[in-house]
Parts: C-alpha cells; sequence; structure tokens
C-alpha cells in the first residue's frame, strides 16, 4: 500500500479504537440490587421472596464458586419449586411461608434457577 | 439431566443444563483488537489481483477418491443411514414419551442443528446426501415416472434462497421464542409441517426447490464451502477453504440466510443477558412478543447492516450497485461458522454424548439399542472454563479472518479500481462490528 492509502486510513483506525473504548467504558456500572447476596461463614447467602406469583429477585446473577454453598431462604404466599439447571439437574420444593435450601454446582457453567409455574428465572449463578 | 422431567414443566428454557460461562475481558478485547489489527492488515498488504476463480481452482482429487466419492453405492448408503435414522427418531417421536429424556429433541436441536455445522465442514454437502426429504422426494419421482430432480414448472430465480431464509427463521423461532420448544408434541408439528412443504415443493419445483427452499439443507451447503471439497466440471477437486468460499453462487436471499443465521445466534446470547431477563421478566406479559420482535431486529439488522456496508461503494457498469449485498454475502458465512463454534461447542460436545445415549431407549423403557446407554458423558470441555474461552475466542477470530480475505478477493474483482480501496472499508467496519458484537455477547451474556 501506497503512504498516501495509508494515511487516509489513519483517521478510521482511530474513529474505530475511540468508538470501542466508548463502547467499553459505559456498561461498567454495577446492576443496583434490592436482595443483595451475602457471604455467610463459607456460603453465600440470598433470600427469595414470591408474592402475587412474582418474584423478588428478578433474574439476578449470583457468584458463586464450585462446591460452594449457596443459602437460600424461600419466603413465598404459595407453595411451589424451583428448577436448578445444573448438570444433573436439580430441584428445590418450598412450602408456604418461610423455609432454608442449600444449592451446591460442581462444575463452573452460569446455572439457572427457575420458577416453572409461573415461569420466570429467579437466579443466575455464576459458577467459577 | 438424568432425571425424567415430565415434559410439560420445563418451560421458558431450552434444552440442556448449566450454560457457559461468560469469557474473560482480557480475552474479549484481545479478541477485539485481533480483529481490528487483522482487517486492516488484509486491506494493506494483501493482494491486488483477485486470486479465487471458480473455472480454475482447486486440485483434481486422486482418481480413486473420485470415484469413492462419486459411487452410486456410496450415495445409496448415505440416503440409506438418514431414511433409517430419520425413521428411527421419527418413531422416538411418535410412539415415545413426551419427556425431556426422548432423544428426538437431542437429535433434533443437537444433532442436526448444531452437528450440521461439523459434518458440513468436514465432509461437504453433507446433509444433502442424506436428507430424507431428498430421498422421499427421490422415491416419489420414481414411482410416478418423473425424470429425476424434474417437476412440473422450472423453480423461479428470483425466489433465490428466500424460502430458505424463512424455513431458517422458523426454526429458531421454535427453539429461542417458542415457550413450549422442548415438548415433543410442537417439535413433531413442525418437522411434518417442513416434511409436508419441502415434499410439495419439490414435486412442484423439482429438487432444486430443496437445493434453496429446504433450511438444513442450505444451511449444510453454505457450510459446506468452508470444506475442501469441490466440483469443477464434475470432477472432484480439493480446494482451499477460501477457494471454495469464492465458488458460492449468489442468489436473491442469500443476505436474508445470512442475516437470520447470524442474527439468531447472536440472540441466543442476547436473550439470557441479565439485562434483557430482568426487561422482559417485568412485562406483565410473556416473553413471547419481545423475543419474537428482538429475533427479529437481530436477523434484519445484521442483513441491513450488510446490505448497507456493501452497497456504500463506487461501482463499475457490469455489476449493478443492488446486486453487491448477494455478491458479498459468501464472506459472512465464516463469521457465523466461527461465533457458532464459540456459541454452541460445549452444546454440542455434552449434550450431543447426551443424545448419543438417549438414543439407545428410544421409547424410555430402559432399552440399550445402539449399546450406548450405559456411557458416561465426558465434561472435560465444561470442566476447563480457560481453555474453552481461548478456543472460542480463536474460533471468532479465524472466521473474521477468512471473512475479510474472502470480502477482499471479491472487492478486487467486482469493483472498479479507483474504488477499490475505498469501497471495501464500509463492509470491513461492518465485519468488524459483527465480530466484536458477537464477541461483546459472549463476555456479557
Amino acid at each position: 500500500m501506497s503512504g498516501r492509502g495509508l494515511a487516509r486510513l489513519a483517521p478510521v483506525v482511530l474513529v474505530l479504537a475511540a468508538g470501542l473504548s466508548a463502547c467499553g467504558g459505559s456498561d461498567a456500572d454495577p446492576p443496583a440490587t434490592t436482595s443483595s447476596p451475602t457471604t455467610d461463614g463459607d456460603a453465600v447467602a440470598i433470600t427469595v421472596t414470591r408474592k402475587d406469583d412474582a418474584f423478588t429477585p428478578n433474574g439476578e446473577r449470583v457468584e458463586l464458586g464450585i462446591g460452594q454453598t449457596l443459602k437460600l431462604t424461600v419466603t413465598a404466599d404459595e407453595a411451589g419449586e424451583f428448577h436448578v439447571h445444573s448438570t444433573p439437574e436439580q430441584e428445590i420444593e418450598y412450602e408456604e411461608g418461610t423455609s432454608e435450601h442449600e444449592i451446591t454446582v460442581g462444575r463452573p457453567g452460569v446455572v439457572e434457577v427457575e420458577s416453572h409455574d409461573p415461569a420466570s428465572v429467579v437466579l443466575q449463578l455464576e459458577v467459577r | 439431566m438424568s432425571g425424567g422431567l415430565p415434559g410439560s414443566s420445563i418451560e421458558a428454557h431450552g434444552l440442556g443444563g448449566a450454560k457457559d460461562l461468560p469469557i474473560p475481558s482480557e480475552l474479549a478485547i484481545a479478541g477485539a483488537v485481533a480483529a481490528l489489527v487483522i482487517s486492516f492488515t488484509v486491506l494493506a498488504v494483501a493482494w491486488r489481483e483477485p486470486r479465487y476463480d471458480a473455472a480454475t481452482s482447486g486440485r483434481e482429487a486422486p482418481a480413486w477418491l473420485d470415484r469413492f466419492v462419486s459411487s452410486p453405492a456410496l450415495a445409496i448408503a448415505a440416503r440409506t443411514f438418514g431414511m433409517v435414522f430419520f425413521l428411527y427418531v421419527a418413531a422416538a417421536a411418535v410412539f415415545g414419551k413426551d419427556s425431556l429424556v426422548n432423544p428426538f429433541l437431542g437429535t433434533f436441536y443437537v444433532l442436526l442443528w448444531v452437528g450440521i455445522v461439523p459434518a458440513s465442514l468436514l465432509f461437504g454437502r453433507f446433509f444433502k446426501a442424506i436428507s430424507p426429504a431428498r430421498t422421499i422426494s427421490m422415491l416419489f419421482a420414481r414411482i410416478s415416472g418423473v425424470s429425476e430432480g424434474e417437476g412440473m414448472y422450472a423453480y423461479p430465480a428470483r425466489l433465490g434462497y428466500w424460502p430458505a431464509a424463512v424455513g431458517l427463521f422458523a426454526f429458531v423461532w421454535l427453539e429461542l421464542v417458542y415457550p413450549y420448544s422442548t415438548e415433543i408434541g410442537p417439535v413433531r408439528l413442525w418437522c411434518a409441517a417442513y416434511l409436508g412443504i419441502m415434499l410439495i415443493g419439490s414435486a412442484i419445483w423439482g429438487t432444486t426447490f430443496l437445493e434453496r427452499a429446504d433450511p438444513f439443507e442450505v444451511y449444510s451447503s453454505l457450510v459446506a464451502k468452508l470444506s475442501v471439497w469441490g466440483r469443477r466440471d464434475g470432477v472432484l477437486v480439493l480446494r482451499s477453504p477460501l477457494a471454495n468460499l469464492d465458488t458460492l453462487v449468489a442468489r436473491p436471499g442469500l443476505v436474508a440466510v445470512v442475516g437470520v443465521l447470524f442474527g439468531s445466534t447472536a440472540f441466543d446470547s442476547f436473550r439470557e443477558s441479565t439485562v434483557w431477563l430482568k426487561l422482559v421478566q417485568s412485562l406483565s406479559t410473556t416473553r413471547i412478543l419481545p423475543d419474537t420482535v428482538a429475533l427479529v431486529g437481530f436477523s434484519v439488522g445484521v442483513a441491513l447492516i450488510l446490505t448497507v456496508a456493501t452497497m456504500a461503494t463506487g461501482v463499475s457498469s457490469q455489476t449493478p450497485r443492488r446486486a453487491l449485498p448477494d455478491l458479498f454475502a459468501h464472506s459472512v458465512v465464516p463469521i457465523i461458522v466461527g461465533y457458532i463454534v464459540a456459541h454452541y461447542l460445549t452444546y454440542f460436545v455434552e449434550y450431543g454424548q447426551q443424545t448419543l445415549i438417549q438414543l439407545s431407549d428410544p421409547f424410555s423403557r430402559g432399552d440399550d439399542y445402539l449399546g450406548t446407554a450405559d456411557l458416561q458423558i465426558n465434561y472435560w470441555l465444561s470442566s476447563h472454563p480457560t481453555f474453552l474461552a481461548v478456543t472460542k475466542v480463536v474460533a471468532v477470530a479465524l472466521g473474521h479472518v477468512v471473512g475479510v480475505v474472502a470480502a477482499h478477493d471479491r472487492a478486487i474483482k467486482l469493483l472498479p479500481k479507483r474504488h477499490q480501496l475505498t469501497g471495501q472499508l464500509p463492509l470491513l467496519v461492518a465485519m468488524v462490528g459483527f465480530t466484536v458484537g458477537g464477541l461483546y455477547l459472549l463476555f456479557a451474556a
């Protein structure tokens, strides 16, 4: 390529680079959540609430270590069950009122904790 | 997922258990920088005369290989394999239990839809060789005395690949949007409709219809252009994937096919992102409408970007501007394949093994027809997330290199001399956008 050709390319490269770095900067804001996970000894603890067929939290990401215990406190106005889409799958049945459950995942990956009736992804466990 | 979950309780979730971890940000950035550097390096140092020409490219395969590949025995063996496998899985679909352990679902979503990519990369037009729709329509033609491949009318040229784009969209909608995509009934209905349309279409327009309208055959033949197998004047030749890709014949609708394939894979990452999940779950309606809108948006978006980017150049009198998008669409195929490897590798390897195990027991009675029932799934890949993430980024970067080189060669062939450099830029920027966007989704979703 001639020197002039390269010179003509320089602005394009600059614009692209600037655009990329701008994209990179804008998504750094941390998500504000109402029911943030807390650490409880070696375990991670989180509370899930079911009220009038709506779940809190709503699809939140929770970081979890491989083999680490997630202590799940469920407060529900109606009994139901969660499916933990690990491989193999786990199920958690909860009663009306407040109940305690534990989840451990043995392999890295993103595991959804999901209610099927009503259909809603409650948590996404980022296991690493 | 070895438990026998009833099929009715798996809404809001596709097939398979845990998903891949997001790729680390350093790797995503490294991949994006690589894409940029590669793109402009190709532009700066690559050849100035078109290198690929379907009429001359490729080295003749040894005569014995050509004889073997072209032999009726191999063709019949492939057709028999396709038909037997089809009937076996159809029996599971009709008589098996409506449950996730029914191998029909894994065969449809994993072995067929994802497996079509590696099979076509290795063997060329794999699906065409085994396609049950093609086999049945050939048998019908033979019984009714029609000469092979002919229909009642000639296939209208201006339809091109449009029917395949529609068929592919129908598939990805079923897989990614439809809430009951893992129940046997609706998937079986989809397959029956597909088969019916293929048989009627091939009766009317001959087997050309299957070549242009069968979503699986079009997808497979598109990916096959990245294999080493090709033909020149009927003779089997071995080509580099780049030379082979150049032989793809542009037809109307190719941009739409590419748009659906790339857009839907991107949407698959996007729909599991926390942002989208929180948004659709906070709406009072079901996910179907917003997911459909997003899927259409991604597919049309890719097609539009490609259309605008390829048309934004000076042209010569021989090539009209509106022909350019389809003539350049081939260069997006390697980017799609790289991204699909990144997106579906674990799913294919691990759920593919699961499906092989399930195939031994099509009616969920504890049978072991194929001797695979007692195999254990090897989870090595998902247990090594760093290796997996590096593999993904390498696949995406490799796809990007091949795509950019293919576009460059086509540009110096089609564009007038003084527009060759500037005319390539918009497409180059679009390709960098596709690759960086894909990496961003792998990182953020």
